[in-house]
């Protein structure tokens, strides 16, 4: 266990410096959470909503951490593909799969800050801040919604390690999760028909439960129900990704792709 | 005659040049779909913070932004791709006049960008119902075409300054994001604080997405001819200023022997 640790810890930190030193990096870590809530806040000011600076900064701060992760931890396989050590962290005896945990792990929690200049940003600018209804069940649904941001984002690394367009499909990625997951607007506005690919996603509960929070009105009953889907959809995703490594590792070795470009 | 023809095919041959990498697929998801989701994000956005169902304005500010695809970061990048393919030195050294080599490489994303704005506001009209009945066409075209040209001057105006920096991805994506806020194609410019405006103003699309939504609504002939020509103004100090700034960084750039620095 202590070796786990210490393996998932030590490529978080290579990680996040090695992520924190790419101009497009902290172009989406910076600028992007500034941007999106001077947009949105200009969007919802007249919207005669009561609690519209909680959409502003939730929906700032959640695309702009998506997005830093989009751009990050699912292009990163391709990355290390572009580096030369891909087949160096596939055969490196502390396991492929730890390493790319330790270094999504790694830039999830340095795309926290996102969200903290969104905060930053939303309160220095239009002197608004958040108020949070229920503390605790915010704090429990913020560390499964990193968690969930981890599970999906591994699902989706792997995945396009068998593709060699990796930018087109994290240009595809963005945009689409940020409106299907319900970042910025709730799922229910949207057409009926994509609910099942919505609700199929566990973003979307997590968005749900974070916003819950933020709602007098928000019972417990409704909070248990999204936690207990969402932790349900963390489990099938962990599942799929670990389906998906020993598919990807077969496929690899058979065909020799890794360091195909 | 034949200096003519060269500069025609000149403009044509950089454009294929630029697209030659690009497969069906990425055709597809890069030129249509990524252009039509992002406008549908911004009009779900927009229908869900401004409360109404008349999302006429969002669809047409936020199809000709989308232009940006060609016209900032295409044509921003084209110096960045000269240098990537070892043609930079040559185009600085060649006697070939500076003014044709900056507009060689904008003219057909003149009629790319056309044709973007033409599929997202068709898409945006047919999902939310933007009418389109009472609209006089050839204006909506004139007005659409004199936002592109000014966007494409802005463009190589942009394009210059790879010869000076390295991270012109970064450049552009700021540029991007200042346009998305700024242009008034989400909510209108008058909400934006008085300093502000002045550079919402220096931008282009931002006339042209006024004189557009004008068309739908209020329509005041002189307003509109005005918001054209200064448009067109945009446009024109874009290129010049693009034409000088060459002349500038490029002997900074020889200065600094920063031509070909990766």
């Amino acid at each position: 266990m202590k070796k786990i640790v210490s393996i998932i810890l030590g490529t978080m930190k290579i990680q996040m410096k090695n992520s924190f030193v790419r101009p497009m990096y902290r172009f989406c870590l910076i600028v992007n959470p500034i941007s999106n809530t001077i947009l949105l806040y200009y969007m919802f000011r007249n919207s005669q909503m009561s609690d519209f600076m909680t959409y502003v900064i939730l929906g700032a701060g959640l695309s702009s951490l998506w997005e830093c992760i989009c751009f990050s931890s699912v292009g990163d396989i391709n990355r290390e593909r572009w580096y030369g050590t891909l087949p160096a962290i596939f055969c490196a005896p502390a396991g492929f799969n730890l390493i790319i945990l330790g270094k999504i792990i790694g830039n999830t929690v340095l795309s926290l800050i996102s969200l903290g200049i969104t905060v930053l940003t939303a309160g220095i600018l239009f002197g608004a801040g958040i108020r949070i209804a229920n503390l605790s069940g915010f704090l429990l649904a913020f560390l499964l919604s990193i968690c969930t941001f981890v599970v999906i984002s591994q699902v989706f690394a792997y995945l396009l390690t068998l593709s060699r367009k990796t930018i087109l499909f994290m240009n595809c990625l963005s945009i689409p999760i940020a409106l299907v997951c319900g970042f910025v607007i709730p799922v229910e506005l949207l057409p009926n028909w994509i609910f099942p690919l919505s609700y199929s996603l566990p973003m979307t509960w997590a968005v749900k439960l974070i916003r819950g929070t933020f709602d007098v009105n928000f019972t417990e009953n409704e909070y248990l129900f999204c936690l207990a889907i969402l932790m349900i959809e963390i489990l099938i995703y962990t599942i799929i990704f670990c389906l998906l490594y020993r598919i990807i590792d077969r496929k690899v070795k058979i065909k020799a792709s890794l360091e195909l470009m | 005659m034949d200096r003519i023809k060269r500069f025609f095919e000149q403009c044509w041959l950089y454009y294929n040049g630029s697209n030659a990498h690009i497969d069906w697929e990425e055709l597809i998801f890069y030129r249509i779909a990524i252009p039509l989701i992002t406008l549908v994000y911004y009009c779900f956005i927009a229908k869900h913070s401004f409360r109404t169902e008349q999302l006429t304005k969002w669809v047409i500010g936020n199809s000709m932004l989308l232009c940006n695809n060609s016209c900032v970061f295409t044509i921003g990048a084209t110096f960045e791709g000269e240098r990537y393919y070892g043609r930079l030195k040559w185009l600085i050294v060649s006697p070939y006049s500076r003014i044709a080599t900056v507009i060689q490489k904008g003219f057909f994303f003149i009629f790319e960008s056309i044709a973007t704005v033409i599929l997202c506001i068709t898409f945006g009209s047919l999902l939310f119902g933007v009418d389109f009945t009472n609209v006089n066409l050839g204006l909506f075209i004139i007005i659409m075409l004199t936002g592109i040209i000014a966007a494409v001057c802005f463009g190589l105006f942009l394009s210059i300054f790879p010869l000076l920096f390295d991270s012109m991805n970064l450049i552009l994506n700021l540029v991007h994001v200042c346009m998305l806020i700024l242009c008034g194609a989400n909510f209108p410019v008058k909400d934006l604080p008085k300093a502000v405006r002045f550079i919402s103003y220096c931008l282009p699309f931002t006339r042209s997405i006024e004189a557009a939504n004008m068309l739908f609504g209020e329509f005041n002939k002189y307003r509109l001819l005005t918001l054209l020509g200064q448009e067109l103004c945009v446009g024109i100090v874009y290129l010049i200023l693009g034409v000088i700034l060459l002349k500038i960084i490029e002997k900074i750039a020889i200065h600094k022997a920063t031509l070909e620095i990766f």
